[in-house]
């Protein structure tokens, strides 16, 4: 069970932040979490995505909330214990990154 | 009987084997003992899935399969793809190969020059030598090189083979920072192509987003002890993470790029090197070739580098050159052109951190070695500190160091951001103002930095009228300019520059750039800014001035030819200087003796922007 699941800090997200709201991460309003929006080439490749996510979120035991239509992929991240963004969140984040990367 | 694996199912099942599943855990969770390679003699199931994997491979529909052969002969120099039973165990199984073709087969679709830029980034991002590519591709690097770069046509085949080693590659890495933790297993991790081949790893490179850091903590402190060190390591590393996309607690996954204190330790002592060996540059500037006659590049006419600036105000301006007593200036410094340089090198600490690590240090060093020396430095003019000089109306008092040191701020950089910091500054009275009127000096080679307006100009011009004497630059003003400009030069955050070095250079540059642009003869007037050009010391007579000259007899001035059009004045940037590839020659700093019609402007004659940076060593032609 990965640690970290403090809510970040103002510091911390003006360092970690910048480079996910760089490839397209944008802070929800009224909630403190982060969204991005995948589009993928076919249903295939999107459920190939979720389910290499899928298993890293597993692995990590820390879950996006997601939403797939067809070839559209939503994620939100967050954290429940924090109530907000935290460390995990970000990890994960960098990590479905780096799929989508591969992914196209 | 081979039964096609559907594509989602290959989706699947390569998911399955990126997430680290082996394949022999995955035949194992199956139940099957007969190993995949057995070609689909296993029991039904099993036999099929394999069987169907194999015969995919070979029937791949657009006709991968061959490719796949032609690519294999491609990619056997580095990574083999059909390695014995070993590597592809590694190489997860043909699913993951299925879905790599697959991959690679998108890629070659799409716009050839999207997906260069695709693999160029992702070599940035991590920091991988296009060596390595070219080695496990059997590419030209020259070819390779031009098409990332540049976008020059590849033929599909050679296509293919940079998308197969570039999809492998993207696997590797990610199983590599997946297992992190377990030690690499990898047969090929990112360092080595071939693990038969050499057992060399990758040579290890700074990535952009840990420079930054290592320069911030240069300028704090040049000699980090082993605590020190380790936390950088430590920062660095979590940096190279972030810009690769991976969990911080994955550093293993760097690879031949994992910053190690070793490495930090060595950082720090080529940083110093460079630094020493950059003043004995300057050094050798400033003592070595005579004054040329006029503009004559640089000056290092003033006085013997050894002699410490008279009365130089112990403010910021350190490196002032005052060049000693008229004297010796006039002596060498044709009348005509502009006699004295003058040149501060503004101490510059306060460098803000970001983006200016480079700068920054430079700047001090520059500021301390000039002090030492008394000037040997030519930073960046303080031309604004000249001019202002002029236009301070004689009621001023101020001394006369400030006056001219003062507002020498050592590399003025203008900076975007300068010209607010400038004007307001500029208004206080006193020197104690400080804000000398950047020099716009310097303009960076970066794109961004031409910009070097003269409004930032102006700005502190203006001010000069009301002030005395240019109080001396504060830190802050040259900070802000130069820092602007290293900051721009910089850039990296977030992008991996490919070209921190070109703000290397800047900064080198800047800080030889002396630049002193003064219209002296307003000294005597001050509130009016005659065009003729004068030894300064000759105008030392004004009320001012004398502040000015003080101690000594006038030091150097530099008189900014009136001409309208520009009086500038560059003063002799220092050759050692190496070149920005996109900054401009010969800096000057323009300033204008403009009359007071001219207003404010004066001081920044027309748009050109008179600022440009020394950076180049040619000497400006002055305008005489």
């Amino acid at each position: 069970m990965a640690g970290k699941a403090h809510r970040l800090s103002a510091e911390e997200r003006d360092q970690l932040l910048p480079n996910l709201r760089a490839v397209g991460w944008n802070e929800l309003e009224g909630r403190d979490a982060i969204f991005k929006q995948f589009h993928f080439k076919d249903f295939n490749r999107a459920f190939g995505f979720m389910t290499r996510v899928a298993l890293q979120a597993e692995k990590l035991d820390h879950h996006p909330e997601w939403f797939n239509v067809y070839n559209k992929v939503h994620i939100t991240l967050s954290t429940h214990e924090c109530a907000g963004l935290s460390e995990r969140d970000i990890n994960l984040a960098s990590f479905i990154e780096q799929v989508a990367v591969t992914m196209t | 009987m081979v039964s096609k694996l559907s594509q989602l199912q290959a989706e699947l099942l390569a998911a399955l084997l990126e997430s680290g599943l082996s394949k022999e855990a995955l035949i194992q969770a199956l139940g099957e003992p007969g190993p995949y390679l057995l070609a689909g003699d296993g029991p039904l199931d099993k036999g099929e899935s394999c069987g169907g994997s194999r015969g995919e491979l070979a029937e791949l529909p657009n006709g991968l399969g061959e490719t796949r052969g032609s690519e294999d002969e491609t990619d056997d120099d580095g990574e083999d793809f059909t390695p014995p039973i070993l590597k592809e165990l590694e190489n997860l199984s043909p699913e993951e190969a299925a879905h790599q073709k697959a991959v690679v087969e998108t890629l070659l679709q799409e716009d050839p020059w999207r997906v260069a830029k695709m693999v160029k980034s992702y070599l940035q991002q991590h920091n991988i030598p296009q060596r390595e590519v070219v080695d496990t591709t059997g590419l030209n690097q020259s070819h390779l090189s031009q098409h990332l770069n540049k976008g020059t046509p590849m033929k599909t085949q050679k296509r293919a083979a940079l998308y197969t080693w570039y999809v492998r590659k993207q696997r590797e890495v990610a199983q590599q920072f997946t297992h992190a933790g377990q030690g690499g297993l990898i047969e090929e991790p990112t360092g080595d192509e071939l693990p038969t081949k050499k057992g060399r790893r990758n040579r290890f490179k700074w990535g952009p987003a840990s420079q930054q850091i290592l320069f911030q903590a240069y300028e704090r402190q040049k000699n980090p002890s082993k605590e020190e060190r380790e936390t950088l390591v430590e920062e660095c590393n979590r940096a190279e993470c972030i810009q690769r996309g991976v969990s911080p607690s994955q550093a293993q996954g760097l690879g031949s790029n994992l910053v190690t204190e070793v490495r930090v330790y060595n950082w720090f002592a080529n940083r110093r090197k460079e630094e020493a060996f950059r003043h004995k540059l300057a050094m050798d500037t400033y003592s070595g070739p005579p004054p040329g006659p006029g503009p004559g590049p640089a000056l290092p006419a003033h006085s013997s580098p050894g002699l410490p600036p008279p009365a130089l105000s112990p403010s910021k301006v350190h490196g002032v050159r005052y060049g000693q007593p008229a004297a010796s200036e006039a002596a060498e410094v044709p009348s005509s052109s502009g006699a004295p340089l003058v040149t501060v090198s503004t101490p510059l600490h306060q460098v803000s951190p970001t983006g200016l690590e480079p700068s920054h240090s430079l700047l001090s060093t520059e500021a301390k070695l000039v002090s030492a020396t008394g000037g040997p430095l030519p930073p960046v003019s303080t031309l604004t500190a000249l001019h202002s000089l002029e236009q301070t109306s004689p009621g001023l008092n101020q001394q006369p160091q400030n006056l001219i040191m003062a507002s020498l701020p050592g590399v003025m950089a203008i900076g975007p951001g300068e010209p607010a910091s400038l004007g307001p500054t500029f208004t206080n009275t006193g020197l104690a103002s400080t804000q000398a009127q950047s020099v716009p000096v310097i303009n960076s080679m970066g794109s961004s930095l031409t910009t070097l307006q003269p409004v930032q100009f102006s700005q502190p011009l203006h001010p000069s009228y009301q002030q005395p004497l240019m109080p001396p630059v504060q830190s802050h003003v040259a900070q802000s300019p130069f820092m602007a400009t290293m900051a721009q030069l910089q850039s990296p955050h977030a992008l991996y520059s490919h070209k921190p070095d070109v703000a290397q250079y800047t900064h080198t540059g800047l800080l030889q750039q002396t630049m002193l642009i003064t219209d002296t003869t307003n000294l005597s007037a001050l509130a009016s800014l005659t065009p003729t050009k004068q030894v300064f010391t000759s105008d030392t007579e004004a009320s001012s001035e004398s502040g000015l000259h003080g101690p000594a007899s006038p030091a150097t001035t530099i008189h900014i030819p009136s001409q309208d059009p520009a009086g500038i004045q560059h003063l002799q940037p220092a050759h050692r200087l190496s070149t920005s590839p996109t900054v401009s020659s010969s800096s000057l700093v323009l300033y204008q003796s403009s009359d007071s019609t001219n207003g404010h402007s004066h001081l920044l004659p027309s748009n050109h922007s008179v600022i440009e940076t020394f950076i180049s060593t040619q000497m400006a032609s002055s305008s005489q």
